[in-house]
C-alpha cells in the first residue's frame, strides 16, 4: 500500500512514527523560524511604507468646535498641538478681516493693540486693493482660536483649528478632548487626519 | 468544652458601614468626574462679541407688527410686485402672498432660486445660480437666460419697465440686461476716472435695489457702503460706513441686503452682528428695525451666514424680513403711527434741504 509522502499528513507521520520510516518534514524548525522572521520583517516594512487607515489619530472636527479656547490651555504640550490652519480657497482676503483685527479695531492696520491675535501669529500682506493674504505663522500659534470665532462670525470661515499629527504625541487619552465642551475630537484614521471645512464644489461659499 | 461563638464566627463589616463607603466611593468617583476640566482660559484666549450685540431700546425706531408663516421650504428670496403681491421663492416653489400674509397662490419651480424680482407686467425673473429664470405671472416658465459659468452666483435682481440688473457674487460683477435676456453691459470692471476699483465680494451676499426715484442701488459689501451707478455703469455717489458701533456695518463685508423705503429711507441686513436697521436718504442712521435679540441665531456655531434672507418693503411702506431658519416674513412697522416715523425722516431731509437725496461721499 502506497502511503503519500506529506509531512503534513498526520496519518504518514504516524504511520512513520510506527513503522520507523524516516520522513522528512517539510520545514525544520530553523526553517519555520527564518521564513517567519522574513514576513515578519517584510510585513513591518510594508506598514512603515503603506500606513493603514486603520491607525487611529486625534482630531477635532471644526464643524463642532466652538473656539472656546481650552485647546491652548488643555493640551500636555506648551505651546499646544492644536494650530490655526488657513483654507485659502475660502478666503475672502478681506481688508477688514474679523479673524485679523480686534473688533471695534481703532485702525485696520497691523498695530499691536488692533490685532486680534494674543500671540501675533497671524500676519498679513498686502496684495492689490483692498485685498490681503493672510498666513498663520506656526510655531508662535496656541491655537486660542480666536481668529477662528472671529473669521466664522463675520467672514467665511477659511481659518479653522486643526491638531497637527507631526506635533501631537498621541495621547491614549487626549487631555483636551476630555476638555472640549462642544465634544469635537474624534479618533480618526491616520491617513485621513485632517477636517477641514471646504466649499462644497469649488466657487462661492453657499448662502 | 464548647467554643464561645463570638470567637470563630466570621468578622463581617456591618450594612451601615458597607453603604457608607459605597455611597463615599461613588461620590469620589463623581467628584472626580465632575471636576476632571482644566481651568477656564482667560479672556486674552476668547474672544467674546456679546457687548457689541447689545442695542439700547432708544435706537429700535420699529416695532413687529406681524409674522407671516410660510408653507415653503428653504425660503431663500423675497420680492414684492407692483400689486401689492408678495412673493417669496424657496425650495421647489414660488408663493404669492396677499398683504395680510395669505397664501393665494403657489408656482412650482426646479431647483432654489438665490434672488427673485418681479417685473412690473407681473414677470417673475428668478435667480438659479448662474443664470435668470423668466415665469409668466401664471407661473410657467418662459424663458431661460444664458448661463453665466460655473463661477456665477446669482445672489439679487432689480428690474424696472425695461432694464434687469443681475448681481453675480462669484463674479463680482452687476449685468445689465434688457428683457430679451441680452447683456447690454457689465459693471464691476475698475474705473479710474471715477475712482471705482471695481465691486468688492467676499462671501455671497452682493444685492442691488432701486430707491423710490428708480436710482440703482448697489451694495459693495467688501467696501461696506452702498453706491448709486448709472445704468451703464458710471458711479455716480456712495457712501461707505464700516464699523462695529451702531451706525456702521460689522464684518467682512456688509451689508448683505438692502431695500427702499417710500420715504427714500433704506433698510439695510447685516450677518455677523444680525441686525436690521434703516438710515435716512442722507445716510444717518434713523434707527434699529430687528436687533440681534430678536433674530434668530445661526444653528450652527461656525456658520457666519445671515439668518436674513432677504429684505422688501411692501406697498404700506411696511418692512418684510425673510428669515430662512423661522420659515416666516417678519413684518415691521415705526413704532410710533406713520406720522411720527414719517416726521422723523421728513426731519432728516429737511435739516440737510442742501444735501440733494442719496447724496454720496463721492461725486464725479
Amino acid at each position: 500500500m502506497s502511503k503519500e509522502k506529506t509531512g503534513t499528513d498526520t496519518s504518514a507521520t504516524d504511520a512513520a512514527g510506527g513503522s520507523g520510516d524516516v520522513s522528512v518534514p517539510a520545514f525544520s524548525r530553523r526553517d519555520f523560524m527564518r521564513a517567519a522572521a522574513a514576513v515578519a520583517a517584510g510585513g513591518g516594512a510594508w506598514m512603515v511604507s503603506h500606513p493603514s487607515e486603520q491607525v487611529f489619530g486625534w482630531q477635532l472636527d471644526p464643524r463642532k468646535c466652538q473656539q472656546c479656547g481650552r485647546c491652548a490651555t488643555a493640551c500636555v504640550l506648551t505651546p499646544s498641538a492644536v494650530k490655526c490652519v488657513h483654507a485659502y480657497e475660502m478666503c475672502g482676503f478681506c481688508d477688514l478681516c474679523g479673524g485679523y483685527l480686534q473688533p471695534g479695531a481703532k485702525a485696520q492696520d497691523s498695530g499691536a493693540e488692533n490685532e486680534l491675535c494674543p500671540v501675533a501669529a497671524l500676519k498679513r500682506k498686502y496684495v492689490e486693493a483692498p485685498f490681503y493674504l493672510y498666513t498663520i505663522i506656526e510655531d508662535l500659534c496656541i491655537g486660542c482660536g480666536k481668529c477662528v470665532k472671529g473669521c466664522n462670525a463675520f467672514g467665511n470661515g477659511s481659518l479653522q483649528l486643526q491638531v497637527k499629527q507631526e506635533i501631537c504625541v498621541h495621547c491614549n487619552d487626549c487631555a483636551i478632548a476630555r476638555n472640549c465642551p462642544a465634544q469635537a475630537y474624534q479618533r480618526v484614521p491616520v491617513a485621513k487626519s485632517y477636517m477641514l471645512k471646504t466649499l462644497e464644489g469649488g466657487g462661492a461659499p453657499k448662502a | 468544652m464548647q467554643q464561645e461563638p463570638t470567637k470563630n464566627a466570621p468578622k463581617h463589616l456591618p450594612a451601615w458601614l458597607w453603604a457608607v463607603l459605597t455611597v463615599a466611593v461613588v461620590a469620589l468617583v463623581v467628584v472626580i468626574a465632575a471636576t476632571d476640566r482644566g481651568n477656564e482660559p482667560g479672556p486674552a484666549y476668547k474672544l467674546d462679541l456679546k457687548p457689541f450685540t447689545k442695542v439700547d431700546d432708544k435706537d429700535v425706531a420699529f416695532r413687529q407688527t406681524a409674522r407671516f408663516p410660510l408653507n415653503l421650504e428653504e425660503p431663500s428670496a423675497l420680492a414684492v410686485a407692483g400689486d401689492g403681491t408678495i412673493c417669496v421663492a424657496g425650495k421647489g416653489a414660488v408663493l404669492l402672498l396677499d398683504g395680510e400674509g395669505r397664501e393665494t397662490a403657489r408656482h412650482a419651480v426646479q431647483g432654489t432660486p438665490d434672488a427673485m424680482a418681479v417685473a412690473p407686467d407681473g414677470k417673475l425673473l428668478l435667480g438659479m445660480r448662474n443664470h435668470v429664470r423668466v415665469l409668466d405671472a401664471a407661473g410657467a416658465t418662459l424663458v431661460d437666460w444664458k448661463e453665466l459659468g460655473d463661477r456665477a452666483y446669482i445672489t439679487s435682481i432689480a428690474a424696472n419697465d425695461k432694464d434687469v440688473f443681475v448681481a453675480d457674487a462669484g463674479n463680482r460683477v452687476v449685468l445689465h440686461y434688457d428683457y430679451g435676456g441680452n447683456v447690454l453691459n457689465e459693471m464691476g470692471q475698475r474705473d479710474p476716472k471715477h475712482e471705482f476699483d471695481g465691486f468688492v465680494v467676499p462671501s455671497p451676499y452682493f444685492d442691488a435695489a432701486f430707491d423710490a426715484s428708480g436710482l440703482l442701488w448697489i451694495v459693495n459689501p467688501g467696501r461696506h457702503g452702498l453706491e448709486n451707478h448709472r445704468p451703464t455703469g458710471e458711479l455716480v455717489s456712495s457712501w461707505y460706513r464700516p464699523g462695529m458701533d451702531l451706525n456702521g456695518f460689522c464684518g467682512c463685508c456688509n451689508p448683505t441686503h438692502i431695500a427702499f423705503r417710500n420715504d427714500g429711507s433704506v433698510v439695510t441686513a447685516e450677518k455677523g452682528i444680525n441686525r436690521v436697521k434703516v438710515y435716512a436718504p442722507d445716510n444717518t442712521l434713523i434707527g434699529v428695525v430687528a436687533r440681534p435679540d430678536d433674530l434668530p441665531a445661526t444653528s450652527d456655531e461656525n456658520d457666519s451666514h445671515s439668518p436674513v434672507k432677504d429684505l422688501a418693503v411692501d406697498k404700506k411702506d411696511r418692512i418684510l424680513i425673510l428669515v430662512g431658519s423661522m420659515k416666516a416674513i417678519l413684518v415691521y412697522e415705526p413704532k410710533e403711527t406713520g406720522t411720527d416715523t414719517s416726521v422723523a425722516t421728513a426731519t432728516g431731509r429737511r435739516e440737510d434741504v442742501s444735501v440733494p437725496a442719496f447724496s454720496g461721499d463721492r461725486k464725479p
